[in-house]
């Protein structure tokens, strides 16, 4: 059964003029990493929020279609009863960030959750670990640079043992080396089971350590599969996302020079190989 | 506004830092009722006498005695007009009661704000069976005040750079100038309220009926003592106050 399921899914916020999301398919299965990408106000935000259901319970609106989640309708459950299936991590670390120091705010979720205060002792020492976050412990979210405020979120999120991660553009508002270790927290969950969708502009940050791209645009998926696969398709420069260099120089010798070589490369590295590869 | 700073918590590690808010409330309201039964000199200067210990162990004398320095214009104020003014037999007297009995006051509320942690507050008026929901309000305001002060530091420097004269003109102006301030900021504060409710949801805010709490205050010995100590202290106060005359020793002025 897949983790995540939407079928034929439109929705409507309230007030607003357009659709947000239209007759949206998509199934996610477990491990997978996968990376939601398109221009802004293409309904990726909206998308995100499908998941732990704050879209239909929290943001009102008109629906039609199913998400299924772990088995769990998002119309008949709670917000909070799908907390520990899908964990958010949102754009603004700032507004994630509640309560006065690092513990309290890593063990706000679970408290509100009820779970034992022993184990929720267990969890944050775990998590700080994972995410090395111990010189943060006690400190006021105000004294925190934006990158570790992120770091501290995602520590919160994750102490709801969550079985999907979705992270919501959590690099927009970092500067870029906070941005990669943000990233390479979240690849190297995915590498520990856990499911990961990520919302991200960077493709070329990501798109290496990705398992499939989703594109999407006007509220529509427009493209999905494997990254090679949809890097190289023209429809990307069409939209308009950022894609990585190493593929558009791929992308432009094939085409204007007539050069193939061979295989998609999606990183700097990859190209210089294959260059190397192709000359000797 | 420097004298404020002695009721704003600094993070020390000190004995009376670590005993547990509830006591440290009830040593402080303590404090504050034996300075409040007296109204002259002598006594309260035993009172004060007693405070500065405290504050010496709370490590913060000198932070105690800059917000006295802070409040020094105040307290001459409040000795002159006494004086001049009141209709007392012994005003000079009675005016020096009233600063000894301002400072004893501010001091015994200070031992408690200047020492509880803003996280360990609310849990203890959970603890005293608020509501969590009031309780935390209370500590996310205090969380986002840096936040909010920031906010509205950069709108002011957003509209003095299109131009608008913050610090020009009568007081009118000066009052219809801080509009193109406060509707930005309200306007940005509602949408950050909506942000951080999508957040707080999402971490399952209110879910249970049976909160836990990773950290529950609990009162050691040395709580117990102080609550103890307090109140026979109080009890002996009050009995002194209702049936043994004091001496009357005070300046003939």
């Amino acid at each position: 059964m897949p983790l995540v399921e939407l079928n034929d899914f439109s929705f409507k916020y309230y007030g607003a003029e357009s659709l947000a999301l239209k007759k949206i398919d998509l199934t996610i299965e477990e491990g997978e990493y996968v990376v939601i990408t398109g221009p802004s106000g293409c309904g990726k935000t909206t998308l995100c929020r499908t998941i732990n259901a704050l879209v239909p319970q929290f943001h009102r609106g008109y629906i039609s279609g199913n998400v299924i989640i772990d088995g769990k309708n998002t119309r008949e459950h709670t917000v909070a009863e799908l907390s520990s299936i899908a964990g958010l991590v949102f754009q603004e670390p700032e507004n994630q960030l509640v309560t006065l120091n690092v513990e309290k705010e890593i063990a706000f979720g679970p408290e509100n959750l009820g779970v034992e205060p022993s184990e929720i002792r267990r969890r944050v020492e775990e998590i700080i670990q994972l995410l090395d976050i111990e010189h943060l412990r006690e400190k006021h979210p105000h004294e925190m640079s934006g990158g570790e405020q992120q770091r501290v979120a995602m520590a919160a999120t994750l102490a709801l043992k969550p079985k999907i991660l979705v992270a919501d553009e959590p690099t927009s508002n970092l500067d870029p080396q906070s941005a990669e270790v943000i990233l390479d927290i979240i690849s190297s969950l995915n590498k520990r089971d856990m499911t990961v969708i990520l919302v991200e502009h960077r493709l070329d940050l990501v798109s290496k350590d990705a398992s499939r791209i989703v594109l999407m645009d006007k509220g529509r998926i427009v493209a999905d599969g494997p990254p090679r696969e949809i890097l190289a398709q023209d429809i990307c420069q069409e939209i308009g996302i950022g894609v990585p260099k190493a593929t558009l120089v791929y992308k432009r010798l094939k085409e204007q020079h007539g050069i193939d070589l061979g295989s998609i490369p999606l990183t700097g590295d990859e190209l210089a190989g294959l260059v190397k590869e192709a000359s000797s | 506004m420097s004298f404020l700073e002695v009721f704003q918590y600094t993070r020390q590690d000190s004995i009376v830092h670590r005993l547990d808010p509830r006591a440290k409330l009830l040593l402080s309201i303590v404090l504050a009722v034996i300075s409040l039964l007296f109204l002259e000199i002598f006594p309260l200067l035993i009172i004060i006498c007693v405070l500065i210990p405290m504050m010496t162990a709370a490590k913060s004398l000198k932070r105690w005695l800059r917000s006295m320095k802070g409040l020094s214009i105040l307290l001459v104020f409040i000795l002159i007009f006494n004086t001049l003014l009141s209709t007392y037999p012994n005003p000079l007297n009675y005016s020096i009661a009233l600063i000894l009995r301002l400072i004893a006051l501010m001091t015994s509320f200070s031992i408690f704000f200047l020492t509880v942690p803003p996280d360990e507050l609310s849990q203890a008026l959970i603890q005293m069976r608020v509501k969590f929901e009031f309780a935390f309000a209370m500590s996310m305001a205090m969380r986002y005040v840096p936040t909010l002060g920031q906010e509205a530091y950069a709108i002011m420097d957003t509209q003095k750079a299109r131009g608008v004269e913050l610090d020009k003109g009568n007081i009118l102006t000066r009052i219809r100038n801080i509009v193109p301030i406060i509707v930005p900021l309200i306007i940005v504060s509602i949408r950050r309220a909506l942000s951080i409710a999508e957040s707080m949801e999402s971490r399952g805010f209110g879910a249970s009926k049976n909160r836990t709490y990773m950290e529950k205050l609990s009162f050691q010995k040395r709580d117990w003592a102080v609550c103890i100590i307090s109140l026979v202290v109080l009890i002996i106060v009050i009995y002194i106050r209702l049936n043994i005359p004091l001496p009357d020793w005070s300046i003939p002025f």
